[in-house]
């Protein structure tokens, strides 16, 4: 490590949990605590407001999981490293294993402690981003993280009204405007298949905000959303579908 | 030993009346047996498979199944009348019964001894010889007051083939019984012993999430807060102290909820102003006997369930009362939205099942546990018998 002191970020949202890694980190030479709070939801504008080389993570909080708060941060273009920390969550840890993704069982040895934020301050950018989505598969997230900037801008799925593909972006409509992700459709689809559905091959709509399927010129069909005034088109290929999970609904 | 022959009994005292009626649901059973142990006086008498023949059920069974067979005996001779058939036939399988029972009685706990093989054959042989007594009783009871007239057909003439055939319904009779006795039991003795090391499974897990996040609070503490982390220490003692215990010794309800509220204070180390538990408890009869962790284990799975994946807490209450001469007691918590991760479910219902088998194990059926999911809230009620 070179003279600048390695900044970690603490997110617990147990106290006790919070003094002692906080006390352990002040403690070790070349580190230092760049923040501490106690939710996901508080962790991300941290982490770009103090721009933290690790965050030192708690898998289960109340609100968002120590896990979603990690898919968020993997939208950053500079994320930090993540180390998970964690009580007894055998299931996190089996997906974990497999991955080089840092994580510490609770109570936290200080030796321990000192390796996984060595390790983590040597991973490079590209490392990172693949650490944060190789939590994809364990979590259905409950928000969906924008870059604005250095900052990371959250959308509640339940506002989100469509996901639309352009050549290479995901552009998310919601209801309180749009967003550009840097996501796949097919990703998106997997992960919410229970709320969302195709309405064509770039088009992926929240079944809650469907208005209606309407008739649009000869053959076609169309989507009105609830708040939208423009209608939106469905291929054929999907129409079956759609009309399972509107009459399912 | 009749005398603790007869405080004992209460599960082999039921054996019997499957004899006379059909068999048991399985519950049903499983409920009789499990109380069995309440008597730890004599493990060896508890675990012999020949059921006490001191228990006044005991010999009324027998008296009742004497009475069957000899009205099955009389029914099968159409050329007597059945009437004076019955009365011959009764008495002498009454004398024979009941001197079996009282022999049996006595003997039970020399038999109890010996292997299952032996103790048979000891049984067999008690049950041939007095058989045989009795039936020679009857020959001279007959001799002796006059053959002829009505008597006559009382009392049996043919001396040998009357004896041999007594010895070999008998033998028959013994054999069949002690089968039926032996196979009750086993089966007894095997749902008990599924029973319990189920319990002692469940009663081991103590739910790891808890014990680390504990451990992890006292680390923390030990430096900034050094009394705290002692107090902790030793909460979390006595709180394991209690669940390692024999599961077969019930609590008084007052050591039950002051391990709840130990419960609680470790947990409100962590959980700080989050956590507020709201306790209605004046009403209850301190005295009253409880299973151990009835009550400690519900107000973990409203933690673990209500509070913790709530952000801004919450409150859990635990109220409770007596109704009816039941113990009823309360434990509701705010439901926390739903999450990604099914499994916590299942981790809740282990642990009423296990509530609930205690309860069953304890009270026999008569103890239950009820769960009521609102929206806002979750409830559930055990209720158990009040004794103290």
């Amino acid at each position: 490590m070179s003279g600048l002191p390695l900044s970690v970020l603490i997110v617990d949202d147990e106290l006790p949990a919070r003094e002692r890694l906080e006390r352990l980190v002040a403690e070790l030479p070349g580190c230092a605590v760049a923040g501490v709070c106690s939710s996901g939801a508080d962790a991300l504008p941290l982490v770009g407001k103090l721009n933290p080389s690790v965050v030192l993570l708690d898998i289960r909080m109340p609100g968002m999981t120590g896990i979603e708060v990690a898919r968020h941060l993997g939208a950053l273009e500079n994320p930090p490293a993540i180390v998970f920390t964690t009580a007894y969550d055998e299931y996190a840890l089996e997906a974990f294993d497999s991955q080089a993704v840092g994580y510490l069982l609770k109570p936290v040895r200080r030796e321990r402690l000192e390796q996984a934020l060595k390790h983590a301050s040597r991973l490079k950018p590209p490392q990172l981003h693949v650490l944060a989505t190789s939590t994809a598969p364990l979590v259905t997230r409950q928000h969906v993280a924008v870059r604005v900037r250095d900052e990371l801008k959250l959308i509640p799925v339940k506002e989100i009204r469509y996901f639309r593909a352009d050549q290479k972006y995901v552009t998310v409509r919601h209801t309180r405007g749009e967003d550009l992700i840097d996501e796949s459709l097919k990703q998106l689809e997997e992960e919410f298949a229970r709320e969302f559905v195709r309405a064509h091959r770039s088009l992926l709509v929240a079944v809650a905000h469907i208005e209606s399927l309407e008739r649009a010129g000869e053959e076609g069909y169309a989507l009105k959303l609830r708040g939208e005034t423009e209608p939106l088109a469905v291929s054929r290929r999907q129409l079956a579908e759609l009309r399972k999970r509107l009459t399912g609904r | 030993m009749s005398k603790t022959g007869a405080i004992e009994p209460t599960a082999e005292a039921s054996t019997p009346r499957t004899t006379l009626v059909p068999p048991p649901r399985p519950n049903a059973s499983v409920a009789g047996s499990a109380r069995v142990p309440s008597s730890p006086l004599d493990a060896s008498l508890d675990a012999f498979f020949i059921p006490d023949f001191c228990a006044p059920r005991m010999v009324f069974a027998v008296v009742l199944v004497a009475e069957l067979v000899a009205v099955t005996l009389a029914l099968a001779r159409p050329d007597a009348a059945f009437l004076s058939e019955l009365a011959r036939i009764s008495m002498f399988l009454q004398w024979v019964g009941l001197t079996s029972a009282g022999l049996l009685c006595y003997s039970r706990r020399r038999l109890a001894a010996l292997s299952v093989v032996k103790s048979s054959a000891a049984v067999f042989a008690l049950m041939l010889l007095n058989t045989a007594l009795i039936s020679e009783l009857a020959l001279w009871l007959g001799t002796a007051f006059g053959a002829g007239g009505i008597t006559s057909t009382l009392f049996p003439s043919e001396h040998w083939s009357f004896l041999l055939r007594n010895c070999g319904i008998a033998v028959i009779v013994t054999a069949l019984l002690l089968r039926y006795f032996f196979v009750t039991h086993q089966w007894q003795k095997h749902l008990r012993a599924e029973a319990q090391s189920r319990i002692q499974a469940l009663q081991a897990r103590i739910r790891p999430h808890f014990l680390f996040n504990s451990m992890n609070t006292i680390a923390a503490l030990t430096r900034s807060d050094p009394r705290r982390a002692e107090e902790a220490v030793e909460d979390l003692a006595d709180l394991f102290r209690a669940t390692l215990r024999d599961s077969h010794s019930p609590l008084r309800l007052k050591e039950e909820l002051e391990l709840s509220r130990i419960y609680q204070r470790i947990e409100a180390l962590r959980l700080g102003s989050r956590l507020a538990v709201s306790w209605d408890v004046a009403e209850l009869p301190m005295r009253a006997f409880v299973p151990g962790l009835t009550v400690q284990p519900l107000l973990e799975n409203a933690i673990y369930h209500g509070i913790e994946p709530l952000e801004n807490g919450g409150t859990v209450t635990v109220a409770g009362r007596v109704v009816d001469g039941e113990v009823e007691i309360v434990v509701s918590n705010p439901v926390a939205p739903p999450r990604a991760g099914a499994e916590e479910r299942t981790g809740n219902r282990i642990a009423l099942d296990n509530i609930r088998q205690r309860l069953d194990l304890a009270y026999g059926g008569r103890g239950s546990l009820t769960v009521d999911r609102q929206p806002e809230r979750y409830t559930v009620t055990v209720r158990f018998p009040y004794a103290e």
